[in-house]
């Protein structure tokens, strides 16, 4: 029987859970794209004045240190890059889904966002050292949404981090996905990946979402992308960035370095950078406005 | 009771008997806390990273964010309060340095910062009185200046002082 239908509580989270806004997901499928084009990103944003607003007072708050104010979203747009569109657009809709107390892995309010976003980060700043080509806002966009399947399972595992950890330490289970596996018969990136069907997500990024611990698991056309997200979960746990009881207890998959060139140095160089940018992010996000 | 929280890359230190300098979610990154029973002040710095030659920028506005610039600007600071410079008669507690599961230790950055703050602190003849290192979960720390007492905290861990 499937995992989904000896836990149909869990199939009616994932069926309620509330929907990204039709720009957020419009957004997501362009961008997916590997020809669209920034002008397309504008005009899509263009039909929502509520994101549109949001974008100008982003671009204009303290953290970006703008000399002049930006009054056109076009000019926003440009300067801000399609990765903080994104983040904007999908922070917009679904800040309430992202920011709730994760109680399964006994993590706080807005632990998952802020694990997500530097995970977005981060997944960006390795895809800039692909062997082959990789477009560094995908992987910003796959890091952004890669454990989506937290914010519905968490629920289900309440109680449980004490076991999980405890079975961790002693030997007994491999890791925290195989932990939820034992626990549920199923895990985060499972449900990530049906809640990444629901919504209708790009399939690229429904394979990163279901593959982002095991990315030699993904097809040919996505695997450098997921191992790309596996790193950026794998720094934002290092840089103290996780949800809680889990962080930093899953496997690193050593069969990156044949999709990237990343020294011991060009670590520590990927930690710090991100480390500032994740804290500029953060801040231009907050409700900081320019006087 | 007030708390000083520091981020990733900052120090601090208080002599202050009713306050507790507390940092959040370690990782890979290392929390060195000195102590000095004499002028009863405490201090600790939060490193990320092993060596300031990767970015001496950073280093100059922030020297916490390296075990090799971090552990001396928290002795100056701490000097300060009226504790040694070079750090003479001060307790050395190590929290943190944990690594995710990688059996060839590539992205081991903890294991790195731990050897590099302990070769600073063996410059200064100094060692760590007890430490809670490595591992692979995150931790939180903070100290208590009345007491001395380093607790620690880990989701799904019950709380633990070194």
């Amino acid at each position: 029987m499937s995992p989904f239908k000896q836990h149909p509580e869990i199939a009616r989270a994932i069926a309620e859970a509330p929907l990204l806004s039709p720009v957020a997901n419009q957004l997501l499928q362009l961008t997916a794209k590997a020809d669209h084009d920034l002008k397309d990103v504008i005009d899509l944003v263009k039909c929502d004045s509520i994101l549109t607003a949001r974008i100008l007072k982003v671009v204009n708050s303290v953290a970006m240190g703008l000399m002049h104010k930006i009054n056109s979203v076009e000019h926003a747009i440009s300067f801000l890059g399609e990765r903080m569109v994104i983040s904007i657009a999908v922070a917009e809709c679904a800040s309430d889904f992202f920011s709730k107390p994760l109680d399964g892995y006994e993590g706080e309010s807005g632990q998952l966002w802020n694990h997500n976003l530097f995970t977005a980060i981060a997944s960006r700043a390795v895809a800039r050292l692909a062997k082959g080509e990789l477009p560094p806002d995908m992987a910003f966009t796959a890091g952004l949404l890669h454990d989506i399947g937290k914010a519905i399972i968490s629920e289900f595992l309440r109680g449980t981090s004490h076991n999980m950890v405890t079975d961790i330490a002693q030997g007994k289970t491999a890791d925290y996905l195989t932990a939820e596996q034992n626990r549920l018969g199923l895990d985060h990136s499972e449900v990530g990946f049906k809640l990444a069907q629901h919504w209708k997500l790009p399939e690229v990024l429904q394979q990163v979402i279901l593959h982002h611990h095991h990315p030699e698991r993904a097809d040919a056309s996505s695997k450098a992308l997921t191992y790309a997200v596996h790193l950026g979960d794998i720094l934002a746990m290092m840089g103290g960035h996780g949800t809680g009881s889990d962080s930093m207890q899953y496997h690193l998959q050593q069969d990156y370095a044949d999709h990237f060139n990343i020294s011991r140095d060009d670590l520590a160089l990927l930690l710090l950078e991100c480390t500032e940018e994740f804290q500029k992010i953060e801040a231009s996000l907050a409700n900081r406005e320019e006087h | 009771m007030k708390t000083m929280i520091l981020g990733v890359g900052d120090l601090g230190a208080s002599n202050s008997q009713d306050a507790e300098i507390k940092t959040y979610a370690l990782g890979s990154c290392v929390a060195v806390i000195l102590l000095d029973p004499r002028t009863r002040t405490a201090g600790m710095v939060h490193i990320a990273l092993p060596e300031a030659k990767i970015n001496p920028a950073k280093a100059h506005d922030r020297p916490g964010y390296f075990a090799d610039t971090g552990i001396p600007a928290l002795l100056q600071e701490m000097s300060k309060f009226g504790c040694h410079p070079q750090g003479k008669g001060l307790l050395v507690k190590l929290a943190g340095g944990a690594a995710i599961m990688d059996h060839n230790d590539t992205f081991n950055i903890g294991k790195r910062n731990l050897l590099a703050v302990k070769k600073i602190l063996w410059s200064y003849g100094m060692g760590p009185r007890s430490e809670d290192v490595g591992g692979t979960f995150s931790r939180t720390v903070s100290i208590s200046i009345k007491t001395g007492e380093i607790f620690l905290s880990s989701p799904g861990r019950p709380n633990w002082k070194i």
